[in-house]
């Protein structure tokens, strides 16, 4: 027991990690931004004595055992920057790159297996070396009829991969998160569907397609239209999106209107596909995202789409509702269906977590509550920070040895935390509209 | 002269019929042929007919071994860029198609090879005149990486390249036909990563500035 509570103050807990916690569980499994934390994960100016570092060194063991999936999944499940100590921070980003990029023989090798064709043979141009890694593939820019084109590809093995990496990564994830069993079991089996339908490319297209057409007359918005001629389960052609990664694009200093017009097209791009299609990219994450010419929003990356179940659809919004009207009965249903209280839980506990949820519920929701949200403001980011702060410290949490919030929370959570993560950084202001029946 | 090339591809002929019989056999009943002679017969031919085109079964598979290499070989030298790669990626490339040849004849391979493969570790003497071509497709591949210093030389093991890429071929054959995964896709894996290994060693690296160090330590005492 003291050794286990040694070991649960020892990992640093960030602020992004508790925000996540108190998200119910499922966020704490899926949301993350902070993918591609490898390399900014460390703070440097982090106090060394926050960082037990025979944990660190535990915690990089794991890590670095990690490949293919198993890193994404510890990419996901990490809400935090600051959880390794710079010496580490080089080890880790060789882990990262354990999987080198795919060597040029490879590259013509799959397009023979898929096409039965070398990139030459069909391209009029494409480049020997990969111009974008990603986590489970890589990016090349091709030619042909006098248009640019990006080609995915996958690295080999990795869909046959993901269900052994996936139990790799379970000893890191229940240590890394404080998590029990049974809660992360509870999980697994949802990260696991996700994964294997992201490295279904054929799937991705299909989606890609449904979606980038629904939200056609979304205005700022652009998609790439997709090539099926080029692409199969392990490659995917595509136009290719000039422009520039968020990031890169906040550094020219765009003015407020032109971070504005981004974020509304943002926000409103989640509306119609939360809302009204009930399927949603899930993946908002900033280098799924390119800003283009005339502060116009390029959209890539449909690997993960969630669709929302009409059930959990409404118990989880009816939440967000500005002023809870509903009757106890239906709210206690709600919450019931929700997972986050259920038969097991003491007539105490169950009071404790609805009190618990719903503030944190009408906290998540405030940008919903009003007309018009500034997103810049660091002070609704910080008010999460300390709710969750305090919740993770609370005993009742640490007692419960129930997972709670659905599944499904788990994407949709980390939909939202994405989409406030990506405002935040724009420090943008937006219109939040909302459905009628949310008002 | 009529007859001369009647002759001939009748030869040729016959010689395809061993060597598809041989394989035909195997993939039906799970096993080698109990003797040339009784092969013969069922091919309806003489077992001295059999030893005018090869002179034991060993020397049929070692001719499937030779075919494979040499489709192997016509095929990537039929592609454009195998010219511009560099001596790493001449070796992947032979890999890649290599595994490919092998996958016609997967079902022959595992029968011969595929049960007790894990106790295989002596190389079975059919494969030697393979061995051979393929130590000298290696050996270009090494003079011309050592020409462009994509390879280091180094006194003794620089010698034994060949040797070194060719364990590789055999490991990369061996895993293969453990491979169960869709596509062989493993099997891609992991060659990329084998050939990336072995290059990284065979490039000019801490070792060789170690060895020079040595050496000027050694000499200069
Ligand atoms: N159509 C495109 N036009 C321009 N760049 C692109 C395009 N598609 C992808 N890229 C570049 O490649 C990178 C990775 O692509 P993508 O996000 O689709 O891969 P992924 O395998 O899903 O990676 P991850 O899961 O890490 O997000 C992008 O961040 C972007 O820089
Ligand atoms: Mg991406």
């Amino acid at each position: 027991m003291a050794e286990k509570l040694r070991e649960q103050q020892a990992i640093p807990v960030s602020k992004v990690q508790r925000a996540a916690k108190f998200i119910s569980t499922g966020a704490k499994v899926g949301g993350n931004y902070v993918k591609h934390y490898a390399k900014k994960m460390v703070n440097p100016s982090m106090d060394k004595e926050e960082l037990h570092s025979n944990n660190a060194s535990d915690i990089y063991n794991s890590l670095s055992e990690l490949k293919g999936s198993a890193l994404k999944v510890a990419q996901m499940m990490s809400m935090d920057k600051n959880l390794l100590p710079r010496a580490y921070q080089d080890k880790f980003t060789m882990a990262q790159y354990s999987a080198p990029p795919l060597s040029y023989p490879l590259v013509v090798k799959t397009f023979q297996k898929h096409f039965g064709k070398t990139p030459e043979g069909i391209f009029e141009s494409f480049t020997r070396s990969a111009i974008n890694a990603a986590s489970i593939g890589q990016v090349h820019q091709a030619t042909k009829d006098g248009k640019k084109l990006a080609v995915k590809i996958q690295y080999p093995g990795v869909a046959d991969s993901v269900s052994s990496d996936l139990k790799l990564v379970r000893p890191f994830a229940l240590r890394l998160l404080n998590m029990n069993e049974r809660e992360l079991d509870h999980y697994m089996a949802e990260v696991e569907e996700k994964l294997l339908e992201e490295t279904d490319y054929v799937l991705e297209i299909e989606r890609s397609r449904e979606i980038s057409s629904e939200c056609g007359h979304i205005p700022n918005l652009k998609f790439p239209i997709y090539y099926d001629e080029y692409s199969s389960d392990r490659i995917i052609t595509m136009d290719w999106i000039d422009g520039k990664h968020l990031k890169e694009w906040l550094e020219t200093n765009p003015s407020q209107k032109s971070k504005n017009q981004i974020g509304q097209a943002l926000w409103d791009f989640y509306h119609h596909q939360v809302h009204n299609l009930k399927k949603v990219h899930a993946d908002p994450h900033p280098g799924n995202f390119i800003v283009q010419e005339g502060d116009q929003l390029g959209i890539i990356d449909f690997g993960c789409v969630k669709v929302i179940p009409e059930d959990f659809y409404e118990g989880y919004f009816a939440l967000i509702k500005k002023d809870l009207l509903i009757k106890e009965e239906e709210l206690n249903q709600i919450f019931y269906n929700l997972e986050f209280i259920s038969d097991k839980d003491t007539a105490e506990e169950q009071v404790y977590f609805k009190g618990v949820f719903k503030e944190m519920i009408s906290l998540l929701g405030k940008p919903f509550h009003v007309d018009r949200f500034d997103f810049a403001d660091d002070g609704f980011f910080e008010r999460i920070f300390q709710l969750g702060d305090r919740i993770s410290n609370d005993k009742m949490f640490k007692k419960s040895r129930q997972a709670r919030g659905s599944r499904h929370g788990l994407y949709i959570n980390r939909t939202y935390f994405g989409l406030y993560n990506l405002l935040n950084q724009l420090q943008a202001e937006v219109d939040t509209t909302k459905p009628e029946w949310l008002k | 002269m009529e007859s001369a090339t009647t002759k001939k591809t009748a030869k040729k002929d016959f010689r395809k019929l061993i060597l598809e019989g041989y394989k035909n056999h195997v993939l039906e009943h799970g096993t080698a042929p109990k003797s040339v002679f009784k092969f013969a017969k069922d091919l309806k031919m003489k077992e001295e007919e059999f030893y005018a085109y090869f002179t034991s079964f060993d020397s049929i598979k070692s001719a499937v071994w030779i075919q494979i290499y040499e489709d192997t070989i016509s095929q990537i030298e039929s592609q454009e860029v195998f010219k511009e790669y560099s001596a790493r990626e001449k070796f992947l490339s032979f890999l890649f198609t290599w595994i490919e040849e092998l996958k016609k004849n997967r079902s022959f391979l595992l029968s011969i090879y595929g049960e007790g493969s894990k106790g295989m570790l002596s190389l079975p003497k059919e494969i030697s005149d393979f061995k051979d071509k393929f130590k000298d497709f290696a050996n270009e591949i090494i003079l011309e990486g050592k020409e462009t210093e994509e390879i280091a030389t180094r006194p003794i093991i620089s010698d034994r390249y060949d040797e070194a890429m060719w364990l590789q071929v055999w490991f990369v054959f061996k895993y293969w036909l453990d491979d169960r995964s869709p596509r062989f896709e493993k099997t891609d894996a992991a060659i990329e990563k084998s050939v990336n290994l072995a290059f990284d060693l065979m490039g000019k690296s801490a070792l060789d500035s170690f060895l020079d160090f040595a050496k000027f330590i050694y000499q200069s005492k």
